[in-house]
């Protein structure tokens, strides 16, 4: 970023330049959340990410394996050397959906995806992701921060310290969880690590019945606390903080504070209206499903994205599925261990028509172009069956992950995994990839989007990360 | 002369030489390879833009091998057809004519003249580096904080702010020294000093600070975020250490090594859950099976434990070397290394705060467990025959609870087994059914009836249930008495697993009606197993009778259940206990059904022997219920002899290199930083590095401590990077200040509260922060403080003041951290924040249990930190969501609500309690405007309205 870093702040105290150089520091306190110019021209203005914790299944989706099929029911480690995360593999297992090519493009996708198959000419697809953790904590820690320790920055943290935020009435980086619970890892995976925490991104409660965001209103005991009664003790608060700040005008941390509650209230305006689903028609709301007892929560999560990204709000990320809880029929997330069928089976419809419904309602008002939309998920899933059982085994080794809108040149692909989808085989990718391919296209160079922090220069590509010109426009 | 001859001689054969080099091949490195291997980038950890550096190679080894191109990386690259290969990445490579010129320059034996650069690069000016030279300790007497201020002030035109005044003054002082709002009022300022340093609440205060940089919190994070139930005693360690200012030397000895330094001191052995205060992965040390997962979480908790205390203790950004050597500090990957090799013993775990009384507890539990098997066996033999329940399975068979056959071989693992499912076991009739419970919801003990209140389990099993020892079991006595001899015997019922008894095909066997099952259940797991629990659970029809939760390996539960003639069925349930069926291995010792009533055919002498069995019995029972639990903390667990640690290339466990020894890194040239080999006993190993930090030439401990200290008093340190010293950190605002500050820490013992003393009597400190625009143009940050900082209060601090004013704080200090949450245990244990609305929950905020992978919303949102994180200096932000917290938040409408009951009881009429508002939140009195506005909005609305948003005043939240 331009704003003088620390380093070069701290170089000397003594000499002719001190005045100048503490000059420079006092003025680096701005608003943080200001649009700020990006490195280069963005192709991007927002992101939505849909990300599908518990590990979705590639070699079953995404990434056609035919030479697995063939060796449907072979030993898949005849010397019995592997061990995955919960298991010994069993034999090989082919895809549970068969595979057919679609589009222009003519890309092999599952019959999971029927809807997102029809869309398939606006997707560009990354094969040969990898993860450094087979375990969902700190995969799901990388695959937002390029960490699997908690405590660094998530992409959506990132992005809005670079880029600040072009909506002055919502927070820059909204996060939608599921209904279900939130993700492996909880709250920390949309933490802002060391930057400041005006960059942590802002929970939406996804219920209808409840206010979007916590603490928006007075609640319970207090919910009668609302209309003229609110300005007038606001008023009286800032008349309060007017007097105080007038002896003290150096210190221009009041004023911002004065402003937030300016702000607070404006909020208490815009967060219900940019919730409020009543106004969309109901073809909108068809094409996402809403009234589907299991699939209309996320097709809601993902309408709200759309009107979130139409009132400026930087970064929305959508989970599609939760913690591993309780154990219920179904398994909460992606994490289809017993039984892959009952499972993605059930998960698999509910993303395909969220997300494909948010592909083509972006696309019909002309907001594809400048948002990226992606989607991931921690790690992928083994060849392999799970013992002699239905379900499958973590994989760190290979997963799909797949890109849209905002400078995307849909119907590509990118590496490749073996013939079995165990590893990635040709041009090997990791978050870093595809953080920094993100990062480009909203006008970011990865390798200069640092942030100072206990000795070293921090970026969300840590020391890695290139940007995917193959999937590009 | 005869130097400059030499020198010369050397120049001109170098000019013969080097002709090519500087002129051809010096601008080609320049112009094709610097831009990714120079001193900004260093790709593949390889620099070619001075000799030494080149000539040291990268990652992958040398970079030039002279004579032989072929064999020279940068030969290879630079002439590989391969455009995935070929150097530089970008464009078509270097011209053919260029290549050669490389090829040619290596060939001839890859002559590199010295340059300028080059002789400059030579010299490693590190070792220059500030922080790491002795600090200076002859100071004059009249040395002073204000002196060193003074006089940087005046060689930059500035000068000291004015005194603030005292109800300023006494704001800054509470809240900087004991976090909470003014209620003492001292004769003098110096006496309030000394008031509050005396505080119990100081020690509340600064423990929050040292806590930040342990990165303590009391759950261990990541995926299953579980409880650690005993780490706050590490955190009372904390507290009760600053208030007793205790050495900082010895502090941080305890804190490394107190266990091995003093074994037989509690306090010493909870001290070393420093180590052990950050996150820990479950999954990855635990539950995975892959050996490759878990070392990968092994390095990561090493890592952070040596992180961890060298940035806390010596501001050194160590982390940096895991991967390669340090970029700007000279610090080694080996030297990095050698730091895990001194934590190679450490794990964390739950420890024993005083061992010998926790051995002699165990010691007199075991002793008077095995007086009561014996009492017991002498009632049972007494009160009549009994009936061995264990006997109506065939001698030495098990049921296998998969088809309910019998089977005489020992089983293993099932953990595919359909849970809940009664199965039926057609060659036992008096057994009903067995099955395998999970407890996840309602349990049936009959085709038609369910019960509830079995706890959760994995729904695994082991072996069978028999009546001889399991598949692994190790022992067959509880107690003294084994189960296997004669006129004895066992029920083994490894978790998971249950079994039901038809009531009235047993009255046939037995001859009795009502009866009482007597039975002792304990494990028959080897002593030096893992410590391991289990439950035990009784039915009788859907009744429970008996319930023993979390029963350890090395405990027995007596039972003794009453059977009335109704029953219809008898169920038995063992379950795992809620950490996996390894080790539980439970039996019942002697399981009986004895009549109900049997005195009448005794003797009158066994009448009597019975009483005073039966109330020694009673005795026994109620000596071994009022036996305390043996205080633990989450801590370390050492042993003895530790692995030996290999440098690990690019910081990944799976490619290592070379062996290292314990030690640390030599940049701090104070003591050797070689240690020992690799038979130095783990606890010695840990004791040399607490020295090596302690050390009094250390340079770096005493002027980071006292750094943090300015920080918190100043809002920023001397040095604005208080965790890091190194070459990347910031320099010194006063050098001299600093050392002074330091060697005075050393000379008084290492008493903190001498430079707390020393700050906070200095009329830097006691300056006004009001602002002054010729002082901002000089110095806008106030590094050379010509005032105060105004500084916003931290999210505890903010949260303790608003008790305080509400009158709700309670004071109440130690202890288990206060839950403000609800829990519900489940594969990720689920953290739901309640209001906090009880008196328990008011306990100040250093006292909250801190949950890492559910932050407190309130909290994180007024910036307290991810205790993920080692976090020296607090971040700050001003947000809309802070308002709303504040503002709409049930707590501080609560809070508020209190505040409008307390100043109304304060004071009979509305300008009287509108004065104590005031003077509550802002320790002052409304001025005219002020009392004008509030009187109207209280008529308006109420005082509830004002108390509300005086707790969202800037005056409030702020202090000048």
């Amino acid at each position: 970023m331009n704003l003088p870093t620390r380093r070069n702040l701290l170089q000397s105290f003594t000499g002719t330049a001190l005045a100048t150089m503490l000059h420079r520091e006092a003025q680096a306190t701005a608003n943080p959340l200001a649009p700020k110019i990006g490195h280069h021209p963005a192709r991007a203005k927002a992101v939505i990410q849909i990300f599908c914790p518990g590990g979705l299944s590639h070699v079953d989706t995404w990434d056609y394996k035919p030479e697995l099929a063939k060796r449907q029911g072979q030993p898949f480690d005849p010397d019995g050397k592997l061990q995955f995360f919960a298991s010994k593999p069993g034999n090989c297992q082919g895809s549970w959906w068969p595979f057919r090519q679609h589009g222009q493009c003519g890309r092999w996708i599952s019959d999971l995806f029927p809807k997102l198959a029809q869309r398939v000419d606006d997707m560009a697809f990354i094969h040969s992701m990898q993860s450094k953790s087979a375990l969902h904590g700190p995969a799901m820690f990388m695959a937002n921060s390029g960490f699997i320790l908690p405590g660094f920055p998530s992409m959506g943290s990132w992005v809005t310290y670079g880029l600040g935020s072009v909506s002055e009435d919502l927070p820059a980086f909204v996060v939608l969880p599921d209904p279900r619970g939130l993700p492996p890892g909880g709250v920390i995976n949309w933490g802002a690590g060391f930057l400041p925490a005006i960059h942590q991104g802002t929970t939406l409660n996804t219920d209808p019945e409840q206010p979007p965001i916590a603490d928006l209103f007075p609640q319970k005991d207090f919910a009668h606390l609302k209309g003229v009664s609110e300005q007038s003790s606001r008023a009286f608060l800032q008349t309060l903080n007017r007097t105080h700040a007038a002896g003290r005008q150096e210190n221009t941390e009041l004023a911002a504070r004065i402003a937030a509650y300016e702000l607070a209230a404006r909020l208490q305006l815009s967060a219900p209206e940019a919730t409020d689903l009543r106004g969309e028609t109901d073809a909108t709301k068809k094409l996402y499903d809403l009234e589907h007892e299991d699939i209309g929560p996320f097709g809601r999560q993902c309408l709200l994205a759309r009107r979130l990204i139409e009132r400026g709000v930087r970064f929305v990320q959508i989970y599609c599925g939760a913690e591993n809880t309780t154990a219920k029929k179904v398994r909460p997330n992606w994490d289809s261990h017993e039984d892959l069928v009952r499972d993605h089976g059930y998960w698999g419809p509910i993303l395909d028509t969220g997300a494909a419904a948010l592909l083509t309602d972006l696309k019909s008002r002309g907001l594809l172009d400048s948002t990226l939309v992606i989607c991931t998920t921690e790690f992928g899933r083994q060849p392999a069956a799970q013992g002699a059982g239905k379900g499958r085994d973590h994989n760190p080794g290979a997963f799909t992950a797949w890109m849209a809108g905002g400078g995307i040149q849909g119907g590509t692909a990118y590496g490749t995994t073996d013939a079995l989808g165990f590893k990635a085989e040709e041009n090997p990718a990791y978050c870093y990839d595809l953080h920094a391919t993100a990062l480009h296209l909203l006008g970011l160079n990865h390798e200069n989007l640092t942030f100072y922090n206990d000795g070293i220069d921090r970026r969300l590509t840590d020391v890695h990360g290139h940007v995917i010109q193959e999937i590009v426009t | 002369m005869k130097a400059p001859l030499a020198l010369l001689t050397l120049a001109l054969s170098n000019v013969a030489l080097g002709t090519d080099f500087d002129r051809e091949l010096r601008p080609l490195l320049q112009t094709h390879c610097i831009e990714c291997h120079g001193p900004k980038k260093q790709k593949g950890e390889l620099r070619l833009d001075a000799k030494i550096h080149a000539f040291k190679g990268g990652h992958d080894g040398p970079a030039i091998v002279p004579g032989r191109p072929g064999e020279s990386p940068l030969y290879q690259r630079i002439a590989s057809p391969d455009p995935d290969e070929r150097m530089p990445p970008k464009g078509d490579g270097l011209k053919p004519a260029e290549i050669a010129i490389l090829k040619s320059w290596i060939e001839s034996g890859a002559f590199w003249p010295e340059s300028e650069t080059d002789r400059a690069a030579n010299v490693d000016n590190r070792s220059e580096h500030w922080a790491v030279q002795p600090i200076r300790k002859d100071f004059p007497a009249n040395a002073s904080i204000d002196a060193f201020i003074d006089a940087k002030l005046r060689e930059n035109g500035l000068t000291m702010s004015s005194e603030a005044d005292a109800r300023t003054l006494s704001r800054r002082l509470h809240f900087d020294l004991i976090g909470l709002p003014p209620t003492l009022s001292a004769s003098s300022y110096e006496e309030l000093v000394n008031e509050l340093l005396a505080s119990p609440h100081y020690g509340e205060r600064w423990a929050r600070h040292w806590l930040d940089i342990a990165h303590y919190a009391d759950t261990h994070g990541f995926e299953r975020d579980q409880l650690r139930p005993n780490a706050w005693r590490y955190r009372d360690y904390v507290i009760a250490s600053l208030n007793a200012d205790k050495p900082y030397d010895q502090f941080l000895r305890e804190q490394i090594a107190g266990d091995v330094i003093a074994p037989h001191d509690p306090q010493a052995i909870i001290a070393t859950g420093f180590l052990a205060a950050g996150p820990w992965d479950f999954v990855g040390q635990v539950e995975t099976r892959s050996d490759l997962l878990r070392r990968a979480a092994r390095a990561g908790d090493l890592d952070d434990m040596v992180t961890q205390v060298i940035t806390s203790t010596m501001g050194i950004t160590i982390n940096c070397a895991r991967c390669h050597d340090h970029k700007l500090d000279p610090i080694t990957q080996q030297e990095y290394y050698s730091l895990w090799s001194v934590f190679a013993g450490v794990k964390r775990g739950e420890r024993d705060v005083n061992p010998s009384e926790a051995k002699r507890l165990a010691e007199e539990e075991s002793r008077l467990n095995s007086e009561l098997a014996r009492k017991r066996s002498r009632i049972a033999q007494l009160a009549g025959e009994g009936f061995p329940l264990a006997n109506v399975l065939p001698e030495d068979s098990g049921i296998d609870l998969r088809n309910g056959s019998l089977t005489k071989t020992k089983l293993g693992y099932h953990r595919d087994i359909q849970v809940n499912r009664l199965q039926k076991v057609p060659d036992v009739p008096v057994v009903k059914w067995v099955f395998v419970p999970d407890g996840k919801g309602e349990v049936a003990v009959d085709f038609k009836r369910s019960v509830s209140g079995v706890p959760p389990s994995s729904g695994h099993f082991w072996d069978t249930i028999a009546n001889r020892p399991l598949n692994a079991q190790r022992t067959t006595k509880l107690g003294d008495v084994d189960y296997t001899s004669t006129d004895h015997s066992m029920l083994a019922m490894h978790a998971n697993s249950a079994i039901t008894f038809d009531l009235a095909k047993l009255r046939e066997q037995t001859g009795h009606t009502a009866m009482r099952l007597m039975a002792l259940v304990g494990f028959g797991a080897s002593t030096d197993a893992a410590a391991t629990l289990a439950d035990f659970t009784v039915f009788v029809d859907t009744e429970m009778k008996f319930q023993k939760l979390k029963l350890r390996k090395d405990q027995t539960a007596p039972l003794d259940v009453e059977v009335p003639a109704t029953a219809t069925t008898l169920t038995l349930i063992a379950t795992d206990g809620g950490d996996g069926i390894g080790n539980d291995l439970l039996f019942l010792g002697d399981p009986k059904l004895v009549p109900a009533t049997n005195d009448s055919q005794l003797s009158e002498a066994e009448v009597t022997e019975l009483a005073s069995l039966r109330a020694e019995v009673d005795k026994l029972e109620s000596a071994l219920k009022s036996l305390p639990a043996p205080p633990k903390v989450y801590a370390i667990v050492p042993e003895a002899h530790p692995p030996v640690i290999r440098v690990q290339r690019r910081g990944n466990p799976e490619d290592e290199a070379g062996e290292v020894v314990p030690g640390a890194f030599s940049w701090a040239k104070h003591a050797a930083a070689t240690f020992g080999d690799q038979t130095m006993p783990e606890a010695q190993r840990r004791i040399a590095l607490a020295q090596w930090i302690t050390h009094p030439e250390n340079p770096l401990t005493a002027r980071v401590i006292v750094n943090r200290l300015w920080h918190h008093h100043f809002g920023q340190g001397l040095v604005n990077t208080p965790s890091d010293f190194g070459m990347g950190g910031g320099q010194p605002s006063h050098p001299e200040l600093l050392d002074y500050l330091a060697s005075e820490l050393i000379r008084h013992g290492w008493s903190l509260k001498h430079i707390h003393r020393l700050i906070v009597m200095s009329a830097a400190y006691r300056q006004s922060s009001a602002g002054s625009v010729q002082s901002a143009r000089l110095d806008g940050s106030n590094r050379l403080l010509w005032r105060q900082n105004p500084r916003r209060l931290d999210a505890e601090s903010l949260r303790d003041a608003v008790l305080a004013v509400s009158g709700k704080l309670n004071p109440e200090s130690g202890g288990p951290g206060f839950r403000d949450f609800q829990y519900t245990e489940a594969y990720a244990p689920i953290y739901e924040y309640i209001t906090p609305d009880r008196a328990e929950l008011w306990k100040r905020s250093i006292y909250r249990f801190i949950v890492r992978t559910t932050p407190h919303r309130f909290m994180s949102t007024l910036d307290c930190p991810d205790p993920a994180n080692l976090t020296p200096a607090r971040m700050q932000t001003t947000t809309a969501l802070q308002a709303l917290t504040l503002s709409n938040n049930e707590f501080m409408l609560r809070q508020a609500r209190y505040l409008a009951t307390r100043i109304e009881n304060a004071a009979p009429d509305t300008p009287g309690r509108i004065h104590r508002a005031f003077d509550l939140c802002f320790q002052r009195a409304p001025n005219p405007d002020e009392l004008r506005a509030a009187q109207s909005l209280v008529t308006e609305q109420n005082l509830f309205a004002l108390c509300r948003m005086l707790l969202n005043a800037n005056e409030f939240v702020y202090l000048d």
